[in-house]
């Protein structure tokens, strides 16, 4: 932003009028008034000169807050990173290492680790290039520019802004020196990247700002309790609070003096007490919460009452407790509505509310639910159903989803989940493309009143604004064992509705078979069964070198029931070894008179599939080599040996949400600009003193 | 030589006076000026005209009284929606205005209030942005109808007058 003008650049003592001293320097009073005048003149130059520098100084600075230091790099950004020098080395004989990173620390495995037993340490590194690399990131799911991401905290709705906070590192591109990163968005879908809120400057939380959730009081205050990892690696929880509650982006956050406010209790270990919860409000008029723990393999969640959210007293005995489970992350308790499909405050309670018990388990990555119901004099959560009680039962999610975390939005009076999607890549690609993680396309929680036994999850509306053109495809029939392609133009970012009906002559004549299913032993789409599987390829490429099957798996067992299973399968999705290969899924409940549907959200490196309505979810990360870009196709599949399928498709195209950062101040000084001063105030003293000089 | 001080000096003077006098005017002048450079002269001088308080402002006062305006007028529009839903219209109109009422809520409650606010506080590219986004709202509405809409005239004007603030906040902005 410099000024280039030469006569601002120039040594105010070579200007062109310059008077050039009289020689032998002898003195008279002309002389001396001359003196006086050059020395006039000079002082005049240096003026104006530091003036324009001044000027010119102030406003290149950023003196906006908004703007977040991290600008946009280069894709090929290389962290620092132990594999950095071997990243540099021939690829092609380089092997992936064992990584772990985050258990030392304290909290569960955090490395993009590869879980199949025929992929792990000493795996060869795919040469992956930048094309495909680039091609990798989403265009309208949550992610920072760049670098880490893990677990969601603390999202909340507030004086009409969605506020999300998330584990980052600002560092590199894998798990460590853990702040909280900020975002807002007018309709959770429009993300605008702030500064980060809170980062690791206390001795409790140095090592680390981890997870925490937000409570909203009565009087619209704002509190955020969070778990800080002290200089001595023990887990503490910590208040926090926005340091201006009139700003409605919530910029600056306050760290209380007083900190930390709870320290682990006697009989828990320091490195198992984390992720405080939202409070609820208790008929004694305190508000309570619950933390994570655990007792040798049993998962625990302790309680605390609170008035102020400074002084706590731990409840005698656990709110639940799971033998077998292992260590509880992420602890998410909330009600919902049996009646209703609107979502509930924290705090409620009554007749028609059951409350949901929800924990990220440890030892396995993933995000059990259970439904129950919360006495509150007793303090205790039962599960309705033992067998599926938390962490041995139903999940958010079967494929990649974990540590998430909802919150009541009470401007639409709904529950929003959030979830955080890790990568299923080698932690070498993700420094080499510079970043790791997403979350997930926030869902609206409620409970399922057709079941009576599950929640049901669903993109948030807001999604469907980002829908552009839309192309139907009415009954297309698709015989066994054939695949009919979908013409949809770009197929990287799509949003599919599909209904599926198959033969019921074939359903019912089909032979009954003790066959037991699981998505994950199953062999994945390439198995052919009776009744299945069928579904969609997605992201494939012409020649199916590389495809992600979402599909439905129909198998009549004894006594003639149908069991409809929803899986999809990674095992082809990329011709890379370096990449996760899984067959993930679940049983789907489908009731009398349902047709099967699925909605599935593609949006390049993320498929985000939701069956019957969002009672079983798959969240799947894929990394094709070929079926990117414009190679990227969509087909329908039927791999089943004896029945036909029709299916009714409505697929939308999806733009982009244009996440990007917040820097609205980019202008904000009035009208004193270097331009207006100069034109004002240089010229006439340029002007004057050439005048002055030229005679 | 002699050196006198008095032409230069003059000269000088003229200078100044002569770079700055483009920069003083009269009130109306200077509304007829800013509105000049916004997408709607004819509205824009009209809006300020007829408000009393514009005669003594300068380019700052004239952004924020657009910005009421912006606020006075969606408040007006979204309790004309919320009178025509009372009277339960037809079918083909319930869901549309139902949505628009949804857009106009948030911009009357929070994004035209934080604006003025923001005005107030010289944060002129928020302010910008929340105006901007109460336009994009008022079109979002009005896109909703497939048929004729009962909300034509009131949305345009939103989001015209709308567009007259963002034009007067960039020149506040300079």
């Amino acid at each position: 932003m410099a000024d280039t003008r030469p006569l601002l650049l120039s040594d105010p003592d070579a200007l062109p009028t310059a008077y050039t001293p009289l020689p032998g320097g002898s003195s008279s009073p002309e002389i001396r008034r001359i003196h006086v005048k050059e020395v006039l003149a000079m002082f005049a130059g240096v003026v104006m000169v530091s003036l324009l520098v001044v000027i010119i100084g102030n406003t290149g600075q950023d003196g906006n807050v908004y703007h977040r230091h991290n600008r946009r790099d280069k894709p090929m950004l290389l962290a620092a990173s132990p594999t950095k020098e071997t990243a540099t080395k021939a690829e092609k004989a380089e092997k992936l290492q064992a990584v772990t990173r985050g258990m030392a620390a304290g909290v569960s495995e955090k490395s993009s680790r590869l879980y199949s037993s025929d992929v792990g340490a000493g795996t060869p590194v795919y040469p992956w290039n930048n094309s495909m690399l680039s091609w990798q990131r989403t265009a309208f799911h949550f992610q920072p520019e760049k670098n880490w991401m893990n677990d969601p905290n603390g999202p909340l709705f507030y004086k009409g802004w969605y506020h999300f906070f998330y584990q980052y590192n600002p560092k590199g591109a894998v798990w460590g020196n853990i702040v909280w990163g900020h975002a807002v968005s007018r309709d959770l879908i429009h993300w605008l990247h702030l500064p980060l809120a809170m980062v690791a400057d206390q001795w409790y939380d140095i090592n680390g700002v981890w997870t925490g959730s937000a409570t909203i009081l009565p009087n619209d205050q704002i509190v955020m309790l969070y778990t800080g990892s002290t200089n001595e690696s023990v887990q503490v929880q910590c208040l926090a609070y926005p340091a201006d509650h009139k700003d409605p982006l919530l910029t600056k956050w306050v760290k209380y003096s007083g900190n930390p406010v709870l320290v682990p209790p006697p009989g828990t270990g320091v490195k198992d007490f984390r992720d405080p919860t939202t409070a609820w409000y208790t008929t004694d008029g305190k508000w309570r919460i619950t933390i994570g723990s655990k007792v040798n393999k049993t998962g625990i969640s302790l309680v605390y009452d609170t008035k102020d959210f400074i002084t706590y007293e731990q409840l005698d005995g656990v709110l639940h407790a799971v033998p077998g489970t292992g260590m509880w992350e992420c602890i998410d308790f909330y009600p919902v509505s049996k009646t209703s499909d609107k979502g509930l405050d924290t705090s409620q309670n009554g007749a028609d509310v059951k409350h949901v018990m929800k924990a990220s388990l440890d030892d396995d990555r993933n995000d059990y639910y259970a439904l129950g119901s919360y006495n509150e004099k007793t303090g205790k959560w039962v599960p309705d159903n033992q067998k599926i009680d938390v962490g041995i039962g139903i999940r958010y999610d079967y494929g990649k989803f974990y540590a998430s975390k909802t919150f009541y939005d009470q401007n639409k009076q709904r529950r929003v989940l959030w979830g955080w999607i890790g990568e299923s890549d080698s932690e070498n690609a993700d420094v080499k493309k510079g970043w790791a993680s997403l979350q997930g396309i926030p869902r609206t929680v409620l409970f399922d009143q057709k079941t009576g036994s599950n929640l049901l999850q669903w993109p948030v509306e807001e999604i469907e604004k980002l829908r552009l053109n839309k192309k139907n495809f009415d009954k297309v029939q698709v015989k066994a064992g054939s695949v009919v392609p979908l013409d949809v133009g770009t197929a990287t970012q799509l949003d599919i509705v599909v209904e599926f009906e198959l033969d019921q002559k074939v359903v019912e004549s089909a032979a009954e078979s003790n066959e037991e299913f699981s998505c994950q032993t199953s062999g994945g789409a390439a198995k052919r069964g009776a009744l299945g599987p069928f579904g969609l390829l997605v992201l494939a490429d012409d020649s199916l070198s590389e495809r992600t099957p979402v599909y439905f798996y129909v198998v009549k067992g004894s006594g003639g029931t149908v069991n409809t299973y929803f899986c999809a399968d990674q095992t082809r999705s990329s011709v890379a070894t370096d990449v996760v290969k899984q067959v993930s899924g679940s049983y789907v409940p489908v009731l009398k008179g349902e047709t099967l549907s699925l909605r599935i959200l593609v949006d390049h490196s993320i498929i985000e599939s939701f069956a019957q309505g969002g009672r079983t979810t798959i969240t799947t990360r894929v990394y094709p080599t070929q079926a990117i870009y414009g190679a990227a196709r969509l087909f329908l599949f039927n791999n089943a040996t004896d029945t036909s399928f029709t299916a009714s498709l409505q697929i939308w195209q999806m733009n982009s949400a244009f996440i990007r950062p917040f820097s609205p101040d980019a202008a904000s000084h009035a009208s004193f600009t270097p331009v207006t001063v100069f034109i004002k105030f240089i010229v006439p003293f340029g002007i004057f003193l050439t005048l002055y000089f030229v005679r | 030589m002699n050196y006198s001080i008095q032409t230069p000096l003059l000269l000088l003077l003229v200078h100044i006076v002569f770079f700055n006098v483009q920069t003083q005017s009269q009130s109306t002048d200077l509304i007829s000026k800013t509105c000049k450079k916004t997408p709607h002269f004819d509205l824009c001088l009209s809006s300020l005209q007829s408000s009393p308080q514009s005669s003594n402002s300068d380019i700052s006062g004239l952004a924020h009284i657009m910005a009421d305006l912006v606020l006075s007028n969606a408040t007006d529009t979204l309790d004309y929606i919320h009178g025509l839903l009372k009277q339960s219209p037809e079918a083909d109109l319930q869901k549309p205005l139902a949505n628009c009422a949804e857009l106009y809520i948030p911009v009357v409650k929070y994004t035209l209030p934080q604006s003025i606010d923001a005005l107030s506080n010289g944060h002129y590219g928020f302010a910008n942005y929340g105006i901007s986004d109460a336009a994009k709202e008022a079109e979002a509405c009005e896109k909703g109808f497939s048929g004729e809409s009962p909300l034509t005239d009131r949305n345009t004007l939103v989001s015209s007058l709308a567009e007259v603030a963002v034009a007067i906040i960039k020149l506040v902005q300079g």
